[in-house]
């Protein structure tokens, strides 16, 4: 249900999306937590009527550390995820995700029995973290949300076992590692699990930062004909557009000149709720080539995001979207969304409405409707390498 | 559990949490550095968020000792931070979408408002746990 529940208006599928697979583990979190609570609130109502165990385990509740209470209901929630993730895992993974969540209610139960719980739960969450990234780099795991929150939850309990262990003193060697360990850890798990990620990026990935419309593995005829007839239109409609002065009386505002980005686009605002109308295209793609500007394709584009558009063409003519992407404040400028959703302090996260690129020139062996313009075609318009 | 216990333990996780925020400006700082070379805006965006994270690692490590003035700054930008979240929830721009932005933008950053206001009450006088750091 809480799969169900992002998947609609607000989530549409997004870099690092929720595997169909891991999405039981949300529920399984939700459940978990509300567990916890009840579970808190019945030994709380069978202490107060002299039940024995209940006030055994009250008072190991109420002395436990707020810290370490913390760091236990995170342990516990790991472990409940990764247990709900097994069905899901075959082989070696799913073992694994077994003696993992068992170890994690383990030791989450042991915080309010025993003293002697801190190294292990620190190895173990560093463990789990460390083979996570090696799993994503290996490309035998995709990162998505649920292992990347997953992941966040383990690195919040591993800081607050590592500040339990309150040593003070030692050389200045000892401080600095004490100081470092921890944010050294969040910095390269980040760093890990994007590595992985763009390393092996799944089949619906053009390229980082754009996600392709999911669509069957082979055109029919027929679709072969409606994709052929789209370029046509989009060809003939647009043809009056090859001076940019026109486009611009037309309602076309030509976006920002960027150093990095030699393809213009120039906007029609005008036409923002047309779908797939070759005779009001949303935007206009012109190459700034030594020459001038140099009309290449249009560009359509769905009102909202998440809202993918009408593919005639099947898996021809299948709509991208550009996410996880860091636009700045100072035109045409981006960097990538980190996987834990952080962008540069004054840069914005924005994922686009679908677009279908339509290209009139040739586009190699991408083809007329692919995401990107082919490399080779971009440079020998250019002049760019 | 006595009261000035729950409070040095608040501070301790909000100091936990500021420093998991910091590591994560730390990367989304250093990853745009790359892209400065073509693209200037981002010189000047990516060396701020990694000032910006130095700044928090600070703080958090501050508010441990405790000092008034890294609790006032914690206060301010997890606010700022809070409201810009907000914000950008609200527009049609898809900025949060799933389980990790909302953890990472606003219960985090709520969490640690929620403890730092825990706190307030013994602030001039509470005394913090020694710092191994």
């Amino acid at each position: 249900m809480s799969y169900v529940s992002l998947i609609a208006q607000l989530y549409g599928r997004s870099m690092y999306d929720i595997a169909t697979d891991h999405a039981v583990a949300l529920s399984a979190a939700i459940a978990l937590l509300v567990f916890i609570l009840v579970f808190v609130r019945a030994l709380s109502f069978l202490a107060d009527r002299r039940v024995a165990l209940a006030l055994q385990l009250r008072e190991a509740y109420a002395t436990t550390p707020a810290m370490a209470k913390l760091a236990a209901i995170l342990m516990l929630l790991s472990g409940g995820i990764h247990l709900a993730l097994v069905p899901g895992h075959d082989g070696i993974t799913g073992q694994l995700f077994v003696i993992d969540g068992l170890g994690f209610i383990a030791l989450g139960i042991a915080v309010f029995l025993t003293s002697w719980w801190r190294r292990p739960a620190a190895l173990w969450l560093l463990a789990t973290i460390v083979a996570y990234i090696v799993w994503v780099i290996a490309g035998w795991e995709t990162p998505d949300q649920i292992g990347i929150a997953c992941k966040l939850i383990e690195i919040v309990a591993l800081g607050l076992v590592l500040r339990l262990n309150g040593r003070v003193g030692g050389s200045w060697l000892r401080r600095a590692w004490r100081a470092t360990a921890f944010p050294l850890v969040a910095v390269l798990t980040t760093l890990g699990i994007w590595v992985g990620g763009l390393a092996h990026p799944d089949a619906l990935h053009a390229h980082a930062g754009a996600l392709l419309q999911p669509v069957a593995a082979v055109a029919t005829p027929e679709e072969r004909a409606a994709a052929a007839q789209l370029l046509a239109a989009t060809r003939a409609s647009i043809a009056r557009y090859q001076d940019p002065a026109v486009a611009i009386a037309a309602g076309y505002k030509p976006g920002p000149a960027s150093s990095a980005d030699p393809l213009r686009h120039f906007e029609n605002q005008a036409n923002r709720n047309a779908i797939l109308d070759p005779n009001r295209p949303q935007a206009l793609v012109y190459a700034q080539t030594p020459r001038g500007l140099q009309l290449i394709g249009a560009m359509y584009q769905m009102p909202r995001v998440g809202q993918w558009g009408p593919d005639p063409g099947g898996p021809l003519t299948q709509w991208h979207q550009h996410e996880g992407i860091c636009f700045s404040p100072f035109g045409i400028e981006f960097s990538f969304e980190t996987p834990f959703w952080t962008c540069p302090v004054g840069s914005t996260s924005i994922t686009t409405a679908p677009m279908l690129h339509v290209w009139i020139i040739d586009n190699g062996k991408n083809g007329p409707f692919a995401a990107d313009l082919d490399k080779t075609i971009q440079r020998q318009l250019t002049g760019r390498s | 559990m006595n009261h000035a216990t729950s409070t040095g333990s608040a501070v301790e996780i909000a100091a936990v949490l500021v420093v998991v925020q910091a590591s994560f400006s730390l990367v989304a700082g250093l990853s745009a550095l790359p892209f400065a070379i073509v693209e200037p805006g981002f010189r000047i965006l990516g060396l701020v968020t990694i000032l910006i994270a130095i700044g928090m690692f600070w703080l958090a490590h501050s508010l441990r000792r405790p000092r008034r003035w890294a609790w006032r700054w914690l206060v301010t930008m997890e606010l700022l931070s809070l409201a810009i979240t907000a914000l950008l929830g609200l527009l049609p721009i898809g900025a949060v979408r799933g389980p990790v932005p909302v953890l990472v933008n606003l219960v985090i950053p709520l969490a640690v408002l929620v403890l730092l206001a825990a706190r307030s009450g013994d602030r001039p006088t509470q005394a913090g746990p020694a710092d191994p750091a």
